[in-house]
């Protein structure tokens, strides 16, 4: 049955919210629907603004809109004003290429970005009028998967998903929709599409699942544990493709070229470091290509080269060479995200700062040299203060540091540390300043409380109680000199929900289930987020939030995600977190000897660099 | 630098549809894309952020749409005005359609102070048989009130339509009654003389001169 548009019964509500731009969608790069083809709707659960630049939605409504039959749309979490005057009126959440329903669609995806967008899953599957749980789905409600990050710990989202795609979705979506879609014409009943998803590659089916003595089993034939899909045709793939040019002003409103995928630097905190894994580089010439086509398409006038450390690409200096050189005189600017802290990241910030000088932002993570070994940030106090010395020389006057607190093995002297290293590197700015512009330096130190992750050494580690973190943020404060130094730390309230859903397991599927039924969404929004929810809903269900988030897990016990792959092996994680303990580094295998994480094989994943990355 | 020769190119082109509910600064943002996209030779300014030189007329509410709107934009060099209204409408956005073309002297006055008298057209889901025209409409903006007396505004008399009613307001150096703002007390006031409640379906500014 065709979709409706809905368009007519929507336009009256949109004099009474908040930027009405967020709902009309009719941008430039946008699809147009066909509202006859099997419907896949792609969600990010976050409001436009935060979502518009996913690059997950980019390329999976492309690669999906590329499937024969299928019609790929877009939708966003309303804000809570529209929220509730769709409730209000008796309106469906709907998509902005045709204002369809959701609920009309075939096969609805959800990206999951972050932890705290759980309870927004439920409130968008609720405004879209299909049932929040696989389990009351009725035959001709639509399939609803999901990924992303945080679907490498899939158990707290589990209830609301018939199926989770684990690992990168180029190929994996378009082969599970093609799948649904035939299945559906067919008229399969929708336990079987769900058994059959479960043999596709990645795709894990939390209904095939069943929790037996605390350790989740497989039933009819799905795997024991899903592997991770990786797009092994990324490096060669072109870095730009048909994209959305919002009107609404949004967060990272510019091109995005993804330069390389994956970091192997192997920091033990970062999930993101691992699960990415292996490292693959895009060309220089397929960059620069990309930026050139991407600019003319979009008539953007800035553009950023994305990835987790693009510093560290091997053709790095070349790239922002031939960028700068063919940009000249058309007022784009360039920007290059998360410097790498050495002199050499300083050069590449330089390369492309043209006249403006804002700040400069590092990233040392831990104050004392013990604790960033442990952590294996392997940069040291002379990298940090010759990257100073390079930003001040090149005319920058404001440097953000970011640190975390509650690190595993953290005494009270590596808290003092950060204090002690800020301050140092804050003398060597003003020596180098004339004394008639030191007014003019600043410093800020950012702290976040260390949230233990799935898939990484630190798994196992427990989070410190906030009242804790507060005190360690003080021993901060007391160990910075200059009062142009700020020390910038926010009140950790989500941090400890962040941990409990990081770790959770089926337990946890339920909690947020129960806080969402009252009244918990947009809990990444401190005007949004209610602890009295969360508060009402653990107590309801007898579950312990702060234990979850603050003891640590059994080593050598089973884990709520052990029937999810990331290819890096469990063993390497243990391993990795006995040297850590050690305080023993582990080196980056993109720059030297292979660290045997157990992501590469023969005949699937490898490493893909364009030249030989060097130190410096 | 100075001796370059620049061209300004006025621009008309049309609000509508779903854009309708574009702010003024999205707006300015999209047309300044499309410049882009369409590879005229714009001229940028000099100093730290060079950006496009651009000047738009004046602004329409959120949710009011506009058949016939104007922006200006400096070129660094000649393009035929065919050509360069070509090069925009293959790169428009679907309910920003490029119309027209012209240039206008460097030395005239830019976009945003040329045009002074706009004419609206409201349609509503049910028509009104009187209009009420209240003496004075209050606007409440950033916490304050200001008191406009609606005759210093209005170039004629409005009146009603088919499916709504129509009005042409001026703008002047000290403010300017916000089109919605007037529109909504309009409709308030010929509703309750009425004793109906019709809702607003389209809004637009029919011409800007």
């Amino acid at each position: 049955m065709a979709r409706t548009c809905i368009w007519d019964d929507i336009a009256p509500l949109l004099r009474s919210v908040e930027r009405p731009g967020r709902y009309v969608g009719a941008e430039i790069g946008s699809h147009v629907p066909d509202p006859d083809a099997f419907g896949f709707c792609m969600i990010y659960p976050d409001t436009y603004e935060l979502g518009q630049a996913n690059q997950a939605v980019r390329i999976l409504v492309n690669r999906a809109q590329q499937v024969p039959g299928v019609s790929a749309e877009r939708a966003y979490m309303p804000g809570a004003d529209m929220a509730d005057a769709l409730r209000a009126h008796g309106l469906p959440m709907f998509s902005l290429e045709g204002t369809s329903p959701l609920h009309e669609f075939d096969c609805i995806g959800i990206t999951l970005p972050h932890e705290l967008c759980a309870t927004n899953i439920y409130e968008i599957l609720d405004l879209g009028r299909i049932p929040i749980t696989w389990d009351v789905r009725e035959e001709d409600d639509p399939i609803v998967i999901g990924g992303g990050p945080c679907a490498f710990n899939p158990e707290p989202f589990s209830r609301a998903f018939d199926a989770i795609l684990i690992g990168e979705g180029e190929e994996s979506v378009p082969q599970v929709l093609s799948l649904i879609r035939d299945m559906r014409a067919s008229g399969a009943p929708r336990a079987d599409i769900l058994r059959a998803l479960s043999q596709v590659e990645g795709t894990y089916v939390p209904a095939l699942y069943e929790l037996q003595d605390g350790a989740l089993t497989p039933m009819s034939g799905a795997p024991e544990r899903v592997e991770k899909r990786v797009f092994e045709g990324f490096a060669d793939s072109s870095g730009w493709e048909d994209m959305v040019v919002p009107f609404v002003e949004c967060v990272h409103d510019r091109l995005n070229v993804e330069v390389l995928r994956g970091c192997s630097r192997g920091c033990r905190f970062c999930q993101a470091g691992m699960i990415y894994r292996p490292v693959r580089e895009r060309s220089a010439e397929n960059i620069v290509q990309s930026v050139m086509e991407g600019i003319e398409g979009t008539g953007y006038e800035e553009v950023s080269l994305t990835s987790l450390s693009t510093t560290d690409h091997s053709q790095i200096a070349q790239i922002l060479q031939d960028l700068n050189a063919r940009l000249e005189g058309s007022g784009v600017r360039i920007s290059v995200p998360s410097q790498r802290l050495d002199s050499f990241g300083v050069e590449m910030a330089d390369a492309v700062a043209g006249q403006r000088r804002g700040g400069l932002t590092f990233a040392p993570e831990a104050g004392s040299q013990r604790l960033r070994d442990v952590i294996n940030k392997n940069v040291t106090e002379e990298d940090l203060m010759s990257a100073v010395r390079a930003a001040v020389n090149a005319g920058w006057q404001r440097v953000k540091l970011y640190f975390m607190i509650g690190l595993p093995t953290e005494t009270d002297e590596d808290v003092a540390e950060i204090g002690r290293l800020a301050t140092e590197a804050f003398r060597i700015m003003r020596e180098l300043t004339p004394p008639e512009d030191r007014g003019r330096l600043k410093m800020t130190v950012a702290l976040a409380v260390f949230v233990p992750k799935a898939h990484t050494p630190f798994q196992w580690e427990g989070q410190i109680p906030p009242e804790e973190a507060r005190r360690r943020a003080q021993i901060v404060r007391e160990a910075t000199r200059f009062r142009a130094i700020k020390v910038d730390y926010h009140e950790p309230k989500t941090s400890l929900l962040e941990a409990v859903m990081s770790r959770g397991g089926r337990d946890v599927a339920l909690l947020v289930e129960e806080a969402w039924k009252r009244g918990a969404r947009f809990d990444a929004w401190t005007e949004h987020f209610s602890q009295e929810a969360w508060d009402e809903a653990a107590s309801a269900l007898g579950v312990d939030m702060a234990a979850l988030a603050h003891d640590p897990l059994d080593v050598d016990g089973p884990l709520p995600w052990d029937h999810v792959s990331s290819g890096v092996t469990k063993r390497f994680l243990a391993l990795e977190r006995k040297r850590a303990l050690a305080g023993i580094t582990t080196e980056d295998c993109t720059f030297g000897a292979c660290s045997a994480c157990g992501v590469c094989s023969p005949s699937g994943p490898a490493i893909c660099l364009q030249e030989e990355r060097a130190h410096e | 630098m100075s001796e370059m020769r620049q061209f300004r190119l006025r621009i008309r082109y049309g609000k509508e549809g779903k854009c309708a509910w574009l702010s003024h600064l999205e707006l300015t943002h999209a047309l300044e894309r499309v410049v882009r996209r369409s590879g005229l030779p714009f001229a940028l300014t000099q100093g730290f952020s060079p950006h496009m030189k651009m000047a738009f007329g004046p602004a329409l509410p959120v949710g009011v749409g506009g058949a016939f709107e104007v922006f200006d934009v400096v070129l660094s060099s000649y393009v035929p005005v065919d050509q360069a209204l070509e090069s925009l409408k293959a790169c428009e956005a679907p309910n920003l359609p490029m119309k027209e073309c012209a240039y206008v002297d460097t030395a005239s006055p830019a976009a945003s102070v040329a045009f002074s008298k706009s004419i609206y057209e409201v349609c509503l889901s049910e028509p009104l048989d009187r209009l009420v025209i209240p003496s004075v409409v209050t606007v409440l903006r950033k916490g304050k009130e200001r008191q406009f007396e609606t005759q210093d505004f209005l170039a004629d008399e409005p009146r009603l339509t088919e499916d709504g009613f129509t009005f042409s307001l001026v703008s002047k150096d000290t403010g300017s009654l916000r089109a919605d703002a007037f529109a909504n007390a309009v409709l308030k006031a010929s509703a309750e003389d009425a004793g109906s409640a019709p809702q607003v379906t389209a809004f637009t500014r029919t011409s800007l001169g």
